[in-house]
């Protein structure tokens, strides 16, 4: 039996018997063998542990809890067949609402950041910075009814789209220059400051 | 009869040598680490002439061809090209620490590098060692890549707080052939595989060509740096430092933010925190772009904003252990 198991652990290692068809044959061992059965069970999931390959969490005999759920179920004969009974949507729909809060803010997310890129692309030459410093002086000039600064939302989106993509746009250029002060520490004449910042500017396309 | 995934974990971490040593990870003598493997990388890397094509991959994104040149001359100076192969096509040469950058819509540049800044981990390849604060290392197996045969290597984070990378190195030369990143519920993050790999004993015919005069200029960047700053991060992923931290504008909207860096040596982080007195906060939110992840919440009176290639989670827990000195 230990030899059984010896070769069983060969096995699952992936290298070869010397015979294929003593292979073969300790396959279909494994198949009638309850004991082979389980070992060979316990040493793919101790390879797992070994290798950390397990995941955040177990979820054993999914087959065998299946079947349990099926044969538990009440038989279903003649009812109304609406969208919820066909088996998978109805499983997916509770599993949906449970995450989708998430899901949906991360998605637009993406949505609203993507969009940003692609509308930057479109007109990188336009210059953006000329209408928000306006919004503080309003304020501080005369009484604004709150209506009427509320009237600009889509400004106040966009403007906060704009944010977030400047944030991209500046991590991407950082990463870039990273590597830059690990060479020189040491401070070379630089070129004057204004050349850098539109240099700086026009880095649009990094790659990610 | 199942034993709980705990006993497995304990058994797994009980003692990595062990683990190296066990007949599956075995590969030609029991003395070889996944470390002498990085460490056979990131010598191969630096020191053979190789060009390598690959394909980058980020899930719902393009494949991207690109063709990696790298050599060695006769004064022992580093040459190294990167370029992408669709589309108007970026381009970027390294000739020892000068990097040059051929993008389009950009007028060509340069900047004092010993790396290229790009999609693949250069720093990592280049400098394995870095890691091994926050990450551990594990052999997994042989396979075949490529048509050649591979080593594969994981690298899992300590504290389980960053993504995973799986590797597979070319057995005779150690050169990378395949890596995945992967996040903490196994999702594929980025993949890179190299499609075809030539080493050469001479540098390509390509690097010949280059006449350093005609490179571009080399730019400097240099913001102020920020010696004291009223805000501290209280929480870093292990093995994760400050890189950098300082004060400068952002191109796109004009506004001075405090900048901070973090660098694990594989992954860079980028912290920014604007007061939003006298403008309207950011609304929190979260996403990915690509394979970076962004996050924005309001702290007290910051706007925190969290980019890089970490788990949300992660993110999170930076930006909301930032606090005041006071």
């Amino acid at each position: 039996m230990s030899q059984k198991f010896e070769k069983l652990s060969v096995l699952v290692d992936g290298e070869e018997l010397s015979s294929s068809s003593s292979d073969n044959h300790l396959i279909d061992d494994v198949k009638n063998d309850a004991d082979l059965m389980q070992k060979w069970k316990s040493y793919h999931l101790i390879r797992d542990g070994l290798r950390q390959e397990l995941p955040v969490q177990l979820n054993f005999d999914i087959a065998d809890k299946v079947a349990k759920a099926i044969e538990s179920e009440p038989a279903m004969i003649a009812t109304k067949k609406t969208w919820r009974n066909i088996p998978i949507v109805g499983q997916v729909v509770p599993f949906a609402k449970q995450g989708g809060q998430m899901a949906v803010a991360a998605s637009v997310a993406v949505a609203m950041i993507l969009g940003v890129q692609q509308l930057n692309q479109a007109d990188t030459d336009v210059p953006y910075n000329a209408a928000p410093p306006i919004l503080g002086v309003q304020g501080g000039l005369s009484p604004v009814s709150y209506d009427q600064t509320r009237a600009l939302p889509q400004t106040n989106e966009s403007e906060q789209r704009r944010r977030v993509n400047a944030y991209i746009v500046d991590h991407n250029q950082q990463m870039r220059f990273k590597s830059t002060e690990q060479v020189s520490n040491s401070t070379e004449p630089s070129v004057q400051d204004m050349t850098i910042e539109e240099q700086v500017n026009t880095v649009e396309n990094i790659p990610e | 009869m199942l034993v709980s995934s705990a006993t497995y974990n304990a058994l797994a971490q009980e003692d990595a040598s062990d683990l190296k040593d066990a007949p599956t990870t075995t590969v030609t003598s029991p003395k070889v680490t996944a470390e002498n493997w990085l460490a056979k990388m990131s010598h191969a890397m630096r020191a053979l002439n190789y060009s390598v094509s690959l394909v980058l991959l980020t899930p719902g994104n393009d494949a991207q061809p690109y063709l990696w040149l790298h050599g060695v001359n006769d004064e022992g100076i580093e040459l190294e090209q990167l370029n992408l192969l669709n589309g108007p096509g970026r381009e970027v040469v390294r000739i020892g620490n000068k990097v040059s950058y051929f993008e389009p819509n950009v007028p060509p540049y340069s900047l004092e590098s010993s790396i290229i800044n790009s999609p693949l981990p250069s720093d990592f390849f280049r400098h394995p060692e870095k890691l091994k604060d926050g990450y551990d290392f594990f052999m997994i197996g042989r396979s075949r890549i490529s048509g050649r045969a591979a080593q594969q290597i994981r690298v899992l984070s300590k504290d389980r707080s960053r993504y995973g990378l799986n590797l597979w190195l070319d057995q005779e030369t150690g050169l990378l052939l395949k890596l995945n990143m992967f996040s903490l519920e196994s999702e594929l993050i980025k993949q890179i595989q190299v499609t075809g790999l030539n080493v050469t004993d001479k540098p390509d015919g390509f690097f010949s060509k280059i006449e350093n005069s005609m490179l571009p200029e080399v730019i400097s960047y240099q913001p102020k740096s920020l010696s004291n700053s009223d805000w501290e991060i209280k929480y870093l992923p292990l093995g994760m430092k400050i890189v950098k931290r300082d004060l400068h504008r952002l191109s796109g909207t004009g506004k001075t933010v405090e900048y901070i860096m973090l660098s694990d040596g594989l992954v860079d982080v980028s912290v920014y925190l604007q007061d939003f007195k006298g403008d309207e906060p950011i609304q929190n939110l979260v996403g990915k772009v690509e394979s970076d992840t962004l996050l924005t919440i309001q702290q007290g009176t910051l706007n925190v904003t969290v980019i890089g290639k970490i788990p949300a989670e992660t993110a999170n827990r930076i930006a909301t252990s930032i606090q005041s000195v006071h």
